[in-house]
């Protein structure tokens, strides 16, 4: 038979609050092992918790960024289990009444239409502590790093309207841009600030039936989560065809034999309204600040990049997609150089170049103003594209202008036709096979020789002076 | 009568002056183990937290310190805070080792602990006081509550302590009852009303000593009246099932991880939390914590009808309240003995007269000796709506110079 997959998307993220989320301890896990705690996250006796302001604005910004609505009053409820990575015997998560609910996002279908796919609601959470399982001696032990303890989440839960291991994919990369552009999440997978649960069922093509469902944890990649999906809807389809019903439980997905594999059943218990963390009352004017505080987001970015700066949709996608990029575009492109030409410039030099140092523009010296102070010099003609780029990657290790790297880096560019001819002369004694070759009708021999002028000039040779003289000389 | 080492489970051997001049300069207050004070020891009368000693002061021990009181140490305390069994709170007082005790109040315990010594008890309005640096079991229901030979000592104890602290979220966003005039005027309204539902199964002696301890009120002044509230048989029930369950959550942190007994040998975690619990917790505490654990686990619409009716009750309080100033209710039942209660049962029922108080949040105050007979005194317990406590102080003042004449008697 032939089935349909039903697959909705748990996830949850890290927001990137200075502080944990009902205390003051700083929020970076990674530290040296128990040292951001304090009577709050160890939940010692008489402690009580205090939400973070910034935790919850934070966590709203996202919220209204993937189209939700805020509700006017939420709380938090303890989420009741024993389990030593929870100092108090319960996790205090909105269960009941959660922070947004009915939100939305975009992406672009298999079919190349726009899909919107519904998230059903968001709420907030404080993360559980690190267990770390060690050998001593001969007995294995388990550390607790309470580091962790505490710190703020968000779970994203959206309806079951994906069917495929791309739609599931697209979600991903849609919502983190979302995130990402508010600048209260980091939303890393290989780091874990962002982890996606996928549930998945099957059903016959054609019905709206909803089976029952199997989770998927563990990926750690956007590319794991489309191929866990994938394996599991195989699986799960082999398994109807051989007339094996499926029970609800989770699987986990191992990345090294790419396999999904069943983990035994976690005990979920109630979740109780939490009599000590204060109600959320969502004022008008205190929504509206927030509102005011959300950047204009990619997707509205986009329009606006082509309608103003004359971007195709490809390049203006492009240039919003990330917030940081998208600034430094529009910033280059205000201080007078063509548009296309500065985005052009970002997604082939700029943009491989960060991610080959594993580094965002603003982590680096290179500020728009000396990006487009370059691509004008390269306007002017007196350095060559090939040049233009080598300035380029010196301008994101130094905070020398462009002008001062090429007059030392001696990157301007040979215009002296003399020199020029020189240089091709010699090419042509050199190589009278190949002349004859060109003159004989392959006109593919011309890029050859120009290849081999401009390496014995340095780079800096002016291209289109050097086609000038092999043309009238071999003409 | 007791003497100091059984009394106190810490005494405060400190020789630290106390702050000079303040509203409590010179009085001796009793604190519970379960109330943090850096660097006691801080156990809430429970091996689950065997040697744990108190990083910093609770909000209520600073602001006791910053008005001039003396801490004379902790009595002992039920474990946990539930009911009264082993708690000295009250004869540390009687007898003459502190002025002042400060009580966790979760259904009863100050009020009901004071009427067996002839003592006055004050439990404040739910959020008016910061349960910060208090290890708590019930936190909705829970509040401070302070035992004292007469309203003055309380009175300052509430105007030290009282009052909004950042370090406690869970306060209300409201304006505190203002203390500062209790007293200076006579009090205006002067209608008590006697809910009739709360006298259904006292007995003929205690009836009759109700009576009496009405009268006693009239002659004060007062305008006695019946009022009714169909459903005050239900508070118990409200009060069973949330603050179990509250309790199960609260007590989920007692896990020996991070502090406390932990058991000697387990084979895995799982096997060391039951280990640890089962050996961590008596058995009172024990089946109020597994009727807790019932509720959540098993029977979660029973929790949810509570809250409800929760809800419902505060509401008949209010209309019981329309017409009267004051409501009175007897204190304790004589025939059920708090200190002796050893079932969960057995402990509501020695506080089901004390607790509607922590279900609704409202401020009450019980006066010794107006209800008292030979089997003891049964002791009357007055409230008012939430944040009310200054007017409940006040008739607390005017009645103690009655309760002084019928001590006397």
């Amino acid at each position: 038979m032939k089935y349909e997959a039903v697959i909705g998307l748990e996830i949850h993220v890290q927001l990137n609050a200075a502080t944990k989320l009902f205390c003051d301890c700083p929020n970076r896990p990674g530290d040296e092992p128990n040292r951001n705690t304090c009577p709050v996250c160890l939940w010692l006796p008489g402690a009580l918790p205090k939400l973070s302001r910034e935790a919850l604005e934070k966590a709203s910004l996202a919220c209204l960024a993937l189209n939700c609505t805020i509700q006017p009053e939420s709380a938090f409820d303890q989420k009741v289990y024993y389990y030593p990575d929870l100092p108090k015997g319960f996790q205090l998560s909105q269960h009941h009444k959660p922070l947004a609910r009915n939100g939305w996002i975009d992406i672009v279908g298999e079919d190349e239409k726009i899909k919107r796919l519904r998230i059903h609601h968001i709420h907030m959470e404080e993360d559980v502590a690190k267990l770390v399982h060690e050998m001593e001696g001969r007995t294995p032990i388990s550390l607790v790093d309470f580091n962790r303890a505490g710190t703020p989440l968000i779970e994203i839960v959206s309806e079951p309207d994906m069917r495929s291991p791309y739609d599931a994919m697209e979600y991903v990369k849609a919502l983190r841009t979302q995130l990402r552009y508010t600048g209260s999440a980091d939303c890393s997978m290989e780091q874990g600030t962002l982890r996606v649960d996928a549930n998945i069922s099957l059903r016959p093509f054609g019905t709206d039936e909803l089976n029952t469902k199997v989770e998927v944890k563990n990926m750690n990649s956007i590319r794991n989560v489309g191929d866990a999906i994938a394996y599991e809807i195989v699986r799960q389809s082999e398994c109807l065809d051989r007339g094996e019903p499926i029970v609800l439980h989770t699987r986990l997905w191992d990345p090294e034999k790419r396999v999904t594999m069943p983990m035994r059943g976690k005990f979920s218990g109630p979740c109780v309204p939490d009599p000590s963390v204060a109600m959320i009352v969502v004022t008008d004017d205190w929504l509206k600040d927030i509102r005011r505080r959300l950047p204009e987001m990619p997707g509205r970015k986009a329009e606006r990049f082509s309608k103003e700066y004359g971007l195709t949709p490809d390049e203006a996608s492009n240039m919003s997609q990330e917030r940081e990029i998208s600034e430094f575009f529009e910033e280059s492109a205000r201080q007078g150089i063509p548009p296309r030409k500065a985005a052009s410039w970002i997604t082939t030099h700029l943009v491989p170049a960060l991610r080959d140092r594993d580094v965002t523009i603003t982590e680096t010296p290179l500020t728009s103003g000396r990006f487009a102070r370059l691509l004008a010099i390269l306007e002017t003609g007196v350095i060559n594209a090939h040049a233009a780029k080598e300035v380029l990657l010196q301008l994101l290790a130094s905070d020398r202008s462009p002008d001062e790297i090429v007059e030392t880096g001696k990157y301007r560019q040979v215009s002296d036709n003399s020199e020029l001819e020189a240089i091709v002369d010699k090419i042509l004694a050199d190589h009278p096979s190949d002349v004859d070759d060109f003159r004989g009708g392959n006109a593919k021999v011309m890029g050859f020789l120009m290849g081999l002028a401009m390496k014995a000039s340095g780079g800096k040779a002016n291209p289109r002076l050097l086609k000038e003289i092999f043309t009238k000389r071999l003409g | 009568m007791k003497t100091a080492p059984d009394i106190f489970t810490y005494k405060n051997t400190s020789q630290q002056e106390p702050a000079k001049g303040g509203l409590l300069a010179g009085k001796r207050v009793a604190i519970q183990p379960n109330m943090c004070a850096r660097g006691w020891l801080t156990d809430a009368g429970s091996r689950a937290l065997e040697g744990f000693i108190a990083l910093e002061d609770a909000t209520v021990v600073a602001r006791l310190r910053g008005a001039g009181a003396q801490l004379a140490g902790s009595a002992r305390m039920g474990e946990l805070g539930f009911g009264l069994k082993g708690d000295t709170g009250a004869q540390a007082v009687a007898a003459g080792e502190a002025d002042i005790a400060l009580f966790t109040d979760t259904m009863g315990e100050a009020r009901v602990a004071a009427a067996a010594y002839g003592l006055f008890a004050f439990k404040a309005s739910f959020g008016v006081i910061s349960r910060f640096g208090l290890a708590g079991l019930v936190p909705s229901m829970e509040s401070w509550g302070v035992v004292a030979r007469g309203p003055e000592d309380i009175i300052a104890v509430m105007r030290a302590v009282a009052g909004k602290d950042g370090s406690d979220p869970s306060m209300p966003d409201e304006e505190p009852p203002d203390l500062s005039d209790i007293g200076s005027r006579p009090v205006k309204g002067r209608t008590a009303g006697v809910i009739k539902e709360c006298l259904d199964g006292l007995g003929v002696e205690e009836m009759r000593l109700f009576q009496a301890g009405l009268e006693r009120l009239e002659k004060a002044d007062l305008t006695v009246k019946e009022v009714s509230l169909k459903d005050f048989g239900l508070f118990r029930a409200v009060h069973n099932v949330i603050g179990s369950v509250e309790a199960s959550s609260s007590a989920g942190k007692y896990d020996g991880v991070r502090y406390g007994h932990r058991a000697a040998s387990a084979k895995n975690w799982n096997e060391m939390y039951l280990n640890t619990r089962g050996e961590s917790f008596g058995t009172l505490i024990k089946e109020y914590l597994f009727q807790g654990a019932y509720f959540q686990f098993e029977d979660y619409r029973a929790f949810e009808n509570a809250c409800r009716i929760r809800g419902r009750l505060v509401r008949g309080m209010a209309i019981a309240m329309e017409n009267i100033d004051v409501l009175v209710l007897p204190t304790r039942r004589l025939a059920h003995d708090a200190a002796g209660a050893s079932t969960v049962k057995e402990t509501y029922d020695a506080f089901s007269l004390t607790l509607y108080a922590n279900v609704a949040g409202q401020p009450s105050l019980h006066v010794p000796s107006f209800a008292r007979g030979p089997e003891g005194d049964m002791g009357i317990q007055l409230t008012v709506p939430r944040l009310a406590d200054a007017r409940l102080l006040s008739v607390g003042m005017e009645l103690s110079s009655t309760a002084q004449g019928a001590e006397r008697k």
